[in-house]
């Protein structure tokens, strides 16, 4: 079963001050499907990532050729185009970072953060959300008597599942992780795993990771990022 | 030799800090015991009756209760300029100023920084005459040119401790609300200036100490020996330090000097009083914007 194309990059060159990052790097990804990034360290996946949410424009020295389309609201859409606003591309694209980063506000804030600043101001509407987003990512039973506490004395595996439930309150259509397992104890990262495999059904996840069991666990197709490309055909359908 | 500085340079430390302590011990206690026997009601409301006075029905002669009145409106006033300006321009140099444009305010404001308070006392003394020329001759030295000139001595405090408390926010909490669609002006407002608050707290604790301290700007732009309670923004107005530069430089006996160690003694509680009131907004502020489920 070949699944519908969700995102597709063409030639992607990126550099930092002048220090070239990606060259050429040419891939698609398909919907409701893991695809694990690998390669050494340095050699661009986390860029990569940054490119598909343009979050590399709030950095300085950045620089990037090549055109990112993505599949939203039933077309390809070039997400670097004028009449794509940036603010409602991260929206419909999260990320999880390698470390979690919760804001120093309490964890009920947090949670909620991305739909205020959406402008949603409904109160009954918020609390609903944010419990369903904690549910899903099995927090709910953890913090529901303390959802007013700051969100920095949760431990590191809680944290990252409250970051995954913050970029999930807006149901994203893309999940960008840039190893997110990599600074959590192993009970942490199964819970974690477990949770992305779940999220399949409803996003496209593209997971960059260092584990190898951790990739042949959970994803559904890997690509190799060397030197700043895809030197195989990462255009290809699913491999089994 | 390297054993020899890896001792004596926190025995070192620890005798500055000692050293501090020890002034700032010797300069209260000596207020304290200079001035304490004349903390009575007297002091403050000279021969009126305190509850006339506190109720503004009498006006206080020879009590320092109209000079407190007037620093803490002085203060209030200063800071409530100061604040937003500074803030604004703080955000201004943190978040949008780049390349020479950064650097040359940033020259700038060191300088505006380094003025020394009797120049800037000269410079709202003669806004007050051209006001009084040029615009009404209502208009002279007042509260209202004093709190301005004062708001322009610590507008740089304000502006410096909001400009590095934003630019030392870490870069992954700065781009943390970026990564789920918030706008420039979301991230500032909603994280990076709550993220600031206690660098910004000690910022408006340095300005409100130096208004309240300050006697230079004020001699030349509208304070008076005896003023009684200011009755507008546009009147003459008894403040703490001045009283106390006024009475040390011409005091008429023993007692009358004594005063003015009460005086200090009161400037310091004063101090005291509007700085905890700094961090108890300061807590508001950050528990709204932060904690509050």
């Amino acid at each position: 079963m070949t699944l519908p194309v969700k995102i597709r990059t063409h030639k992607i060159s990126f550099s930092y001050d002048g220090k070239p990052v990606l060259r050429d790097a040419t891939a698609c990804f398909h919907e409701k499907s893991i695809t694990a990034i690998v390669g050494p360290s340095g050699c661009g996946k986390s860029t990569f990532l940054l490119t598909l949410n343009r979050l590399w424009e709030e950095m300085p020295n950045g620089s990037m050729r090549g055109t990112v389309e993505m599949h939203l609201d039933g077309a390809f859409r070039d997400i670097y185009g004028k009449d794509f606003p940036v603010v409602q591309l991260r929206r419909r694209v999260g990320m999880i970072f390698q470390e979690p980063n919760p804001l120093p506000m309490s964890i009920f804030r947090n949670v909620a953060f991305p739909l205020q600043l959406a402008g949603i101001r409904e109160r009954d509407l918020i609390r609903n959300k944010v419990e369903r987003a904690l549910r899903k990512v099995r927090l709910w039973n953890e913090v529901e008597n303390r959802l007013s506490d700051p969100a920095l004395s949760l431990s590191g595996g809680q944290q990252q599942r409250m970051c995954l439930a913050r970029a999930l309150i807006l149901e994203p259509e893309v999940l960008l992780l840039d190893e997110p397992t990599s600074s959590l104890d192993p009970k942490a990262v199964e819970a974690v795993e477990q949770l992305l495999v779940d999220l399949k059904g409803r996003c496209t996840l593209l997971v960059v990771s260092h584990y190898l069991d951790q990739v042949r666990r959970i994803a559904d197709r890997v690509v190799e990022l060397r030197d700043g490309a895809f030197p195989i055909d990462a255009g290809t359908a699913l491999m089994g | 030799m390297t054993r020899f500085l890896e001792k004596t340079v926190p025995a070192f430390a620890w005798l500055c800090g000692a050293v501090f302590l020890a002034a700032i011990a010797s300069v209260v206690g000596y207020l304290l015991y200079k001035g304490l026997r004349t903390l009575d009601p007297g002091l403050f409301f000279g021969d009126t009756a305190p509850l006339d006075a506190l109720l503004m029905k009498r006006r206080v002669f020879g009590g320092i209760f109209p000079a407190m009145a007037g620093t803490v409106l002085l203060v209030v006033l200063s800071v409530g300029w100061a604040v937003p300006i500074g803030l604004a321009a703080g955000i201004y140099l943190a978040e949008y100023a780049r390349g020479g444009t950064k650097d040359t305010l940033n020259f700038f404001f060191d300088i505006l920084a380094g003025l020394p308070s009797i120049v800037v006392g000269l410079f709202g003394f003669s806004l007050a005459v051209f006001l009084n020329k040029n615009v009404s001759a209502r208009l002279h030295p007042c509260l209202l040119v004093s709190s301005v000139a004062l708001a322009f001595l610590v507008l740089p405090y304000i502006i410096r401790t909001t400009q590095v408390s934003l630019e030392t926010v870490p870069p992954r909490v700065r781009m943390t609300a970026r990564s789920m669609g918030a706008t420039r002006l979301q991230n500032i407002f909603r994280v990076l200036l709550p993220q600031s608050l206690p660098g910004l707290s000690s910022g408006v604790i340095l300005a409100i100490g130096r208004c309240a301290e300050d006697t230079a700007v004020i001699m030349l732009t509208g304070a008076v020996a005896t003023a009684g309670i200011p009755g507008s923004l546009l009147s003459h107005y008894e403040a703490l330090p001045f009283y106390i530069y006024y009475i040390s430089a011409q005091y008429a006996d023993q007692r009358e000097l004594a005063t003015g160690y009460g005086a200090s003694i009161v400037l310091l509680a004063v101090c005291l009083l509007l700085f905890f009131l700094a961090f108890l907004v300061r807590k508001s502020v950050t528990s709204r914007a932060l904690y509050r489920a």
